[in-house]
């Protein structure tokens, strides 16, 4: 045997990201829960624009994803990393840098996003600055990970590691793409691609940020942490081979299955149908591996607390991966997409896998850390117990809700009417399951604040091993080697090998999906009729942005009776290739706007944005004041037009200096038009509300039928 | 440029069954030559996140139940 050398892991970056990762979880869920209480009573955010709802929404869904989870992948990786390699962390510099950068980043995205610095991308809402200090941090990380695969003294790789590698690689791709943006100054950019191309683009990220951030790192951690806590080994190791590969290369490709229904060409949703469906088998492979592994030891899950998280981790992500696919049928897909039912699935996946899972390792790792026993394992019981209910809670009710709401949408009387024509009867029927979906929400986060006690009285009593001590032999060089031996364990040895395959793999199916839609114009037919937006109008669009308002209206009218009778006309590609980025939304709190220009007098829209109530009572919408109130801003407007000229929309050359008085000139005309229904204010023409009207009065009136004037 | 070549491709779906093909190739592939591999080998493999040779995890003994 090789002399043993002596080196010793590195705690320390372990313990900050946990501490991070409950710190964090703990925000997140409580701006979720603040969020899910405005649903109930809109006046809850005060009458204060930085904590409404479509403000503080992109900030739960960041947080709970990139803060929470992204450290819990952390704290994750580098302790079994560490340990699977057999090796220190590459740079001690480069944790450090990462995880400080990592907390920065948080924190910018806390002060941003309530102040309205948005894209307005799904997961992706970050802008360019904060954009390019993920991507340097995370290529940090990327460094250190590969540095420690490099000075590893384990020959193999084992298969969490090729989770992680994986993940590292996808992630660097699906960034850099979604994220490719023009900046017109500090905290405003426009993304370079436009209407149905974008909605492609955002979906392939959005899609598998939840695949390769939320699931492939954690079924890493469920391959390393679960065999740990249940002291046996993984149920098959073949099968994790052919489900990591599988799983990975078809991911990619599920994307679409967001956007069925809408217009982007149909041999693009069918790729994301056929894959979707297809992905049941690689996820339930893992999901089987887990709950295989307890084999033999399902009755200390009865009495090991961090085993019960682990195991409803698991069938949580079992029964998340089994109503994707199921959701990506089309003909459920018309049912379904638009409603609550997809918040109830998504928050399936994340309060149940990537919260239990992180509630599981944290109650397994903290006492070992600190070299001590959980401090109270009563009170882990109570949290499982609490979480559970909390899941359930949360869950049932929103999938009630997504079944009520799409069944009232689509009701007909025998006449022909919509039965429900007023979305508000819609509304008013699932307002009570919000109330019963923030119950879960108060209980699940109760139970996490339990645990943070939990372990904060742990690390107080016990003793922090910062630098753990540890003995192997040096690696034997392999050169050579492969000749004649199996071949995936020639790949196993080699992480750069690990990382091109994974590479190859996810390239493939962004690369079929994503090419064609950039490149060939026939998937985008151009209308004639379709013009740029005005100045006005383009300012009133950044506002819509800023406020969030997608959150709760879709602005893509599906081609079904019941949608065009209730919006009408369907939408169609050619009218969304000057939006940069799209706003079709996913979600119908409110109704769809796409077509509502033209629909309501410009005062309807003024009184409605002071005091929806008073428009459409029994709204659920909050009121926008400072719309009313602030000056609009219109020093960007300029370098707006610049920028939206070199990424294609064919403004003018020069057209930036006359753009400001096009734009006075039609916020005179509107501020005309609302004084003469009795609006009284001096400065109307300057205001925000003017520009956010012209918006709305434009959306969809490209193609509209104007009514007969006769 | 690349535009004129894929505009000319026509029909871009073989690219789609060319990835279908593909995967189920990978696939098969990798099914049978996983199910020809050395049990021993995946036995180690499998058994690695334990480390019982090497581990000087504290208190490891006390938490198990």
């Amino acid at each position: 045997m090789a002399n043993l050398e002596t080196f010793y892991y590195d705690n320390k970056i372990v313990r900050n990201f946990a501490i991070a990762t409950i710190i964090w979880g703990i925000v997140g869920m409580l701006v979720g829960l603040i969020a899910a209480f405005q649903l109930i009573f809109p006046a809850l955010n005060l009458g204060v624009a930085e904590i409404t709802y479509g403000r503080i929404r992109p900030l739960h869904t960041n947080a709970a994803i990139f803060a929470f989870v992204g450290n819990g992948i952390y704290m994750g990786v580098y302790y079994s990393l560490q340990r699977l390699l057999k090796a220190r962390m590459f740079s001690h510099f480069l944790s450090q840098f990462h995880f400080w950068g990592w907390q920065i980043i948080i924190l910018s995205a806390a002060l941003t996003l309530p102040l309205g610095i948005t894209s307005a991308k799904e997961y992706a809402e970050l802008e360019w600055p904060i954009d390019l200090a993920i991507a340097v941090v995370w290529i940090a990380f990327g460094i250190n990970l590969m540095g420690t695969l490099i000075k590893r003294r384990e020959n193999h790789l084992y298969v969490a590691i090729w989770f992680y590698i994986a993940t590292w690689i996808t992630i660097t791709v699906l960034h850099v793409v979604n994220n490719l943006e023009i900046p017109v100054d500090l905290w405003k950019s426009y993304g370079v691609f436009a209407g149905v191309q974008d909605a492609l683009i955002q979906w392939w990220y959005g899609h598998n940020a939840v695949a390769f951030f939320l699931t492939t790192p954690y079924l890493g951690l469920m391959y390393y942490f679960l065999p740990k806590a249940a002291n046996r080994p993984v149920y098959s190791y073949k099968l994790s081979i052919i489900h990591f590969w599988a799983l990975i290369f078809i991911y990619i490709w599920a994307g679409p299955h967001h956007l069925l229904y809408t217009s982007l060409p149909d041999w693009a949703q069918s790729l994301g149908t056929v894959f979707s469906i297809m992905l049941i088998a690689p996820s339930w492979g893992g999901m089987l591996n887990g709950l295989l592994t307890l084999r033999g030891a399902w009755d200390r899950v009865r009495q090991d607390h961090v085993l019960k998280f682990m195991v409803v981790a698991i069938t949580a992500y079992g029964m998340a991966t089994f109503e994707g696919p199921m959701l990506s049928i089309k003909s459920v897909n018309a049912i379904s997409h638009y409603t609550d039912w997809t918040i109830g699935h998504v928050h399936i996946g994340t309060l149940g896998w990537n919260g239990f899972l992180t509630f599981g390792i944290l109650y397994w790792l903290i006492p070992r850390l600190f070299q001590t026993s959980l401090y109270s394992p009563k009170a882990a019981n109570a949290h499982f117990w609490i979480g559970t209910l909390g899941i359930i809670f949360y869950a049932i009710p929103l999938y009630w809700a997504g079944w009520v709401q799409s069944l009232m949408w689509k009701q007909f009387t025998p006449d022909g009417f919509l039965q429900y024509g007023n979305f508000l009867e819609t509304v008013a029927q699932v307002v009570p399951m919000y109330a019963i979906r923030a119950i879960g929400g108060t209980l699940y986060l109760s139970g996490a604040i339990l645990m943070a006690w939990n372990l904060f009285k742990t690390m107080k009593t016990g003793v922090f091993l910062a630098d753990e001590k540890q003995e192997a032999p040096a690696r034997l060089s392999t050169l050579g080697a492969h000749e004649g031996e199996h071949w995936h364990r020639w790949i196993e040895r080699r992480p750069v090998q690990m990382l091109i395959f994974s590479a190859i793999a996810i390239l493939i199916g962004g690369i079929v999906e994503i090419f064609p839609m950039a490149m060939i114009e026939s998937n985008v037919p151009k209308i004639k009729s379709v013009q740029p937006y005005t100045p006005l109008e383009l300012a009133g669009r950044d506002l819509y942005i800023r406020e969030g308002c997608l959150g709760c209206h879709s602005q893509m009218i599906r081609p079904f009776r019941s949608e065009t009778a209730r919006y009408g006309e369907y939408s169609k590609s050619g009218e969304y290739i000057y939006d940069r980025p799209f706003l079709w939304g996913s979600k119908r709190t409110g109704p769809d706007i796409h077509r509502v220009g033209g629909k309501y007098p410009d005062s309807w829209h003024y009184n409605h944005m002071y005091d929806p109530l008073s428009m459409s009572p029994g709204s659920i919408m909050p009121a926008y004041p400072w719309l009313i109130r602030d000056k609009l801003d219109i020093n960007q407007i300029p370098g707006k037009i610049k920028v939206l000229r070199t990424l294609g929309t064919p403004y003018p050359e020069g057209y930036e200096d006359e753009a400001l008085a096009d734009l006075e000139k039609q916020a005179d005309g509107i501020a005309q038009q609302l004084k003469k229904d009795g609006i009284k204010d001096e400065k109307l023409a300057q205001r925000e509300i003017v520009a956010m009207i012209a918006y709305l009065q434009r959306l969809g009136t490209d193609i509209k039928v104007k009514p007969a004037t006769n | 440029m690349y535009k004129h070549i894929l505009e000319s491709a026509g029909n871009i779906n073989w690219m789609a069954i060319g990835a279908l093909i593909t995967f189920f190739t990978v696939f098969v592939v990798s099914v049978i030559l996983v199910f020809k591999k050395d049990s021993t080998y995946l036995k180690t493999m499998s058994e690695m996140p334990l480390d019982k040779v090497h581990s000087s995890t504290p208190n490891q003994a006390n938490y198990e139940n």
